[in-house]
């Protein structure tokens, strides 16, 4: 396995309050990893840093070889490290077509002067159709996101992320707000991807969906890991079950 | 040294009114998210009224044409000084109140680009009133404060400078205990912070913006009270004191009292020093250099701190003007021109002459669809470009004889630089600070750009050649007719291209783009958009279009003058672009036609029913109610269900049926909708 993502002592603070404390981190490609922990325990400030939105993080991000530090968020996306949302944020003002394809393309500027006149073909029409299928977005392409349920609306954010192929996605509680259902369905489309060349870091509060489709598992809490392995030896971890699932055990 | 100590306290009174009206929008922006352009002009009102009260007595009510003066002494005597200043005070506030419950109350939780919208016609309709009830002509009043001169380290000056910076001292002073340590103080800061939060725990967040509401109109009543015997009255510059106002207001972030006190009275300082060092050194530019510098002093600090405007957390949550859909453009556009060709011919003279004004209106108007409606950045500085872009023709046609129709994209491309510095502040500022900036920005060109007598030949203006080619005259006039159709088709031809481009931009990637970045800047980065370039580029665009627009103008006219770019100029085609529908190509051409003050229905309804005179009492009055009652335009909603849009494009996709092609529906990869546990 070829190592895509190595994160080395990540830092993020602000002010006093240390978000995000050292934590390293590492995903090889085809890996679906987990990274589960408490309200609060710094996981969205952990993505956050990741694509370039906290500039003065400490800690390096090693992403295919290349060094991530100091890049602005759009330069991470074009090298292929997408994410999603929490709150899904959507371009409401299109469609979920027009939302996939805005990260599908990638004009340069002689396309943007030539796009006045005689508009380019539309590009990145395969991966478009790839990613809505595979997210079960086929009917809805065509419509604008307020006309989509919440789970939909989730989808499309993924879809969103998918379309422009990259090689790892991190997906910030892309299955809150959904029913146990559309969670499973939303597993079984995760466990797809890397099958198709993707990876995911998958931050989520279902722990059902996180044992059942992660390879391994990372645990933060207070912004630092407090244990990581198969989802096998997460759930006999006494420090997690005693930090995070509050002593109860967990049925798969 | 004495010399620059006495401009320094001359430029006390001047900035003591811009302290106080910053103050008074201040109160306004933190009670209810409203940048209230009108401002300006309710001191410039109150102004009148004390006036008028001071020399016959009479009460001037704020509206045109029917009864609005009552005498209230005998024999048209002027009123003593301390019954004058209670009732205009009484007045202003009561003029504020009612423009509060009228207008601005139903949006509060309207879009901000709404909320400008609304204040530019209350803005309109109060000077344009004023110009009608009492003239253009200046008045001077008498002496309010004692101004007996004070001797002070060897100079003589007027002791009124004194007390007006004591009363701006006073006033942010009391703003500000008032504000931290009084119930209704953390009342209205509580408000501005979270509304939703207050009004959960009990506070009325419109009770709250009214009281606001009164105290800033006290003050504006106030400030064009005390200004009156500095500077002489008239309706457009007092109603223009509300942009260094805002400049000081910015600076104080629309939070602080105290930097915005500071800051008032600071660029009346500079402006006033600004003249003494004219005197000094002959080389200076010796028009608009104290008007124009404090501008590129906001204009700079803005750009380099990129400071927020203070938090003002709003429980309505708005959307951005709906967009429209070009569907065809290619055939809509010919559709367009074919109809413009037959009003063309079918219209003479002075109406023939208004559509093309329409139509050179559309073209500016679509500017800013693509800068306003896509990208989502406002302007508040389109004509600056509109104008630069018109004396720029000029002298390329005139001085250096390039020929048309080079001499028309070399000076819309030269105005694209322009363009670009102007929209480096959007990099770091967004929203309603964008708004105020390019206003600065406006002004600055005003002053600065378009008072220099050698780009713009002053008052007379400049002339500019007739465009040919090959020979052919396709000027406005070719002696015997005016206006020709030739210069229509002219118009037509370039106008109707400009809208094909833009709607063929709207569909395509870069326009994608450029909608994704209005939506959600954040969202747009983490896609893989440069968000910085890509505004840039709207803005290049957009003066580019503007620049045409210019030319366009210019040729029309014949000999362009800047007072057809003046600062406010720019306001108004913001707000009729936005009425019209600013998301839509339509909107642009609803907006040259039917809102354009030299346009085609105004015009008609001046030859029919000769509103001439009260056009844009009428213009601001539409203003308001379009932007209270219809927040998207009236292109979105002649675009809805039984909208009269609609019918036009079935009819024209029943003349030009088009086949369209299958749908692709792939089978899913996953065929797994729901799995039962």
């Amino acid at each position: 396995m070829t190592r895509l993502l190595d994160v080395t002592d990540l830092r993020v603070a602000y002010g006093a309050v240390v978000a995000v404390d050292n934590v390293s981190l590492t995903i090889d490609e085809g890996e679906i990893v987990g990274l589960i922990g408490p309200n609060g325990a710094g996981k969205s400030s952990f993505i956050d840093a990741l694509t370039g939105a906290i500039p003065n993080r400490g800690g390096s991000v090693v992403f295919e070889g290349g060094s991530l530090d100091r890049l602005a968020s759009h330069s991470i996306a074009r090298r292929g490290l997408m994410r999603t949302f929490q709150s899904v944020e959507l371009f409401d003002d299109l469609t979920v077509r027009e939302n996939l394809q805005v990260a599908a393309e990638q004009p340069t500027l002689l396309s943007m002067l030539a796009d006045l006149v005689r508009p380019s073909k539309p590009k990145g029409v395969d991966d478009i159709a790839w990613a809505s299928t595979l997210c079960d977005l086929d009917d809805a392409l065509d419509r604008f996101p307020s006309e989509l349920s919440h789970g939909q609306r989730k989808l499309a954010g993924v879809a969103r992320a998918l379309a422009k192929r990259p090689r790892l996605v991190l997906m910030d509680e892309p299955a809150a707000g959904l029913d146990t259902d559309e969670s499973i369905a939303f597993g079984q489309r995760l466990r797809s991807l890397p099958g198709h060349g993707v990876s995911v870091l998958l931050v989520d509060h279902d722990m059902e969906l996180v044992l059942g489709v992660c390879d391994r598992i990372y645990v933060i809490d207070f912004g630092s890991v407090i244990a990581s392995g198969t989802p096998d030896e997460i759930r006999k971890n006494d420090r997690v079950i005693e930090a995070y699932l509050g002593g109860h055990d967990v049925k798969a | 040294m004495s010399a620059f100590l006495l401009f320094v306290l001359l430029g006390l009174g001047a900035g003591s009114v811009y302290a106080l009206l910053g103050l008074g929008l201040v109160l306004k922006y933190r009670s209810t998210g409203v940048i209230d352009f009108a401002h300006g002009a309710i001191a410039m009102f109150s102004a009148y009224v004390f006036v008028n009260l001071r020399s016959t007595g009479v009460l001037e009510l704020p509206w045109p044409v029917i009864p609005h003066e009552i005498p209230l002494t005998a024999g048209g005597q002027a009123m003593d000084l301390a019954p004058a200043l209670v009732i205009t005070l009484v007045y202003g506030t009561v003029l504020g109140l009612l423009l509060f419950l009228g207008v601005y109350r139903p949006l509060l939780q309207a879009s901000p680009l709404t909320k400008v919208c609304a204040s530019v016609g209350v803005m309109l309709f109060l000077e344009a009133t004023a110009v009608l009830n009492f003239g253009t002509t200046s008045l001077a009043s008498s002496p309010i404060l004692p101004s007996e001169p004070i001797r002070l380290a060897g100079i003589a000056f007027p002791s009124d400078r004194i007390y007006l910076a004591g009363i701006v001292i006073v006033v942010a002073a009391v703003l500000l205990v008032v504000y931290r340590w009084t119930k209704f103080g953390l009342a209205t800061r509580a408000s501005a912070e979270n509304e939703t939060g207050a009004a959960l725990i009990g506070i009325s967040p419109v009770s709250v913006a009214g009281r606001n509401w009164v105290i800033a109109s006290f003050l504006a009543a106030g400030s064009g009270i005390l200004i009156t015997p500095i500077s002489s009255l008239d309706p457009t510059s007092y109603t223009l004191f509300v942009v260094p106002a805002l400049g000081a207001a910015l600076i104080g972030r629309f939070q602080s009292f105290g930097w915005t006190a500071v800051a008032g009275l600071g660029l009346g300082i500079v402006q006033s020093e600004l003249i003494k060092l004219q005197t000094i050194f002959t080389w200076l530019p010796q028009q608009g250099l104290s008007d124009g510098v404090p501008f590129v002093i906001i204009l700079i600090t803005m750009t380099l701190s990129a400071r927020r405007l203070g938090a003002r957390g709003n429980a309505g949550t708005w959307r951005n003007p709906r967009l429209g859909r070009p569907s065809r453009p290619l055939l809509t556009s010919i559709i367009t021109f074919v109809i413009g060709l037959i009003i063309l011919v079918l219209l003479q003279g002075s109406l023939r002459a208004a559509f093309m004004s329409s139509i050179i209106t559309m073209c500016i108007c679509l500017s800013l669809v693509l800068l306003s409606g896509f990208i989502g950045q406002v302007s508040l500085a389109q004509m600056s470009f509109v104008g630069m872009g018109a004396f720029i023709l000029s002298h390329l046609a005139g001085d250096l004889g390039i020929p048309f129709p080079f001499s028309l994209i070399l000076s819309a491309l030269l105005v694209v630089p322009i363009g670009i510095l102007i929209g480096l502040p959007a990099l770091r500022v967004r929203g309603v600070s964008l708004a105020v900036v390019t206003l600065a920005t406006a002004a600055a060109m005003d002053a600065l750009v378009f008072s220099n007598v050698g780009f713009t030949g002053g008052l007379g203006g400049r002339k500019v050649a007739p465009p040919s080619l090959f020979g052919l005259n396709l000027g406005i006039s070719d002696g015997k007719i005016y206006p020709t159709i030739t210069f229509g088709v002219l118009l037509l031809v370039i106008v109707v291209f400009v809208g094909y481009c833009v709607a063929r931009l709207r569909t395509s990637a870069t326009g994608r783009m450029m909608i994704a970045v209005r939506s959600n800047e954040r969202a747009a980065a983490y896609m893989g958009i440069r968000v910085a370039p890509l505004k840039l580029y709207g803005f290049a665009l957009s003066a580019f279009i503007a620049g045409i627009g210019g030319g366009l103008l210019a040729y029309q006219q014949g000999t362009v003058s800047s007072s057809s770019f003046a600062v406010f100029t720019s306001l108004t085609v913001l707000a009729i672009t936005y009425v019209a529908g600013i998301g839509r190509i339509a909107g642009a051409v609803i907006a040259g036609l039917m809102f354009s003050s030299d346009g085609l229905f105004v015009s008609f309804l001046d030859d029919v029913i000769h509103v001439g005179q009260y056009q844009m009492i009428v213009a601001g009055i539409a203003l308001a109610i379009t932007a209270i009652g219809n927040p998207n335009g009236v292109a979105s909603e002649m675009a809805g269900e039984k909208g009269i849009a609609l019918r036009i494009v079935k009819l024209r996709d029943r003349v030009f049926p088009t086949s369209k092609p299958p749908a692709l529906s792939p089978q899913p990869v996953i065929a797994v909708a729901k799995v039962r546990k």
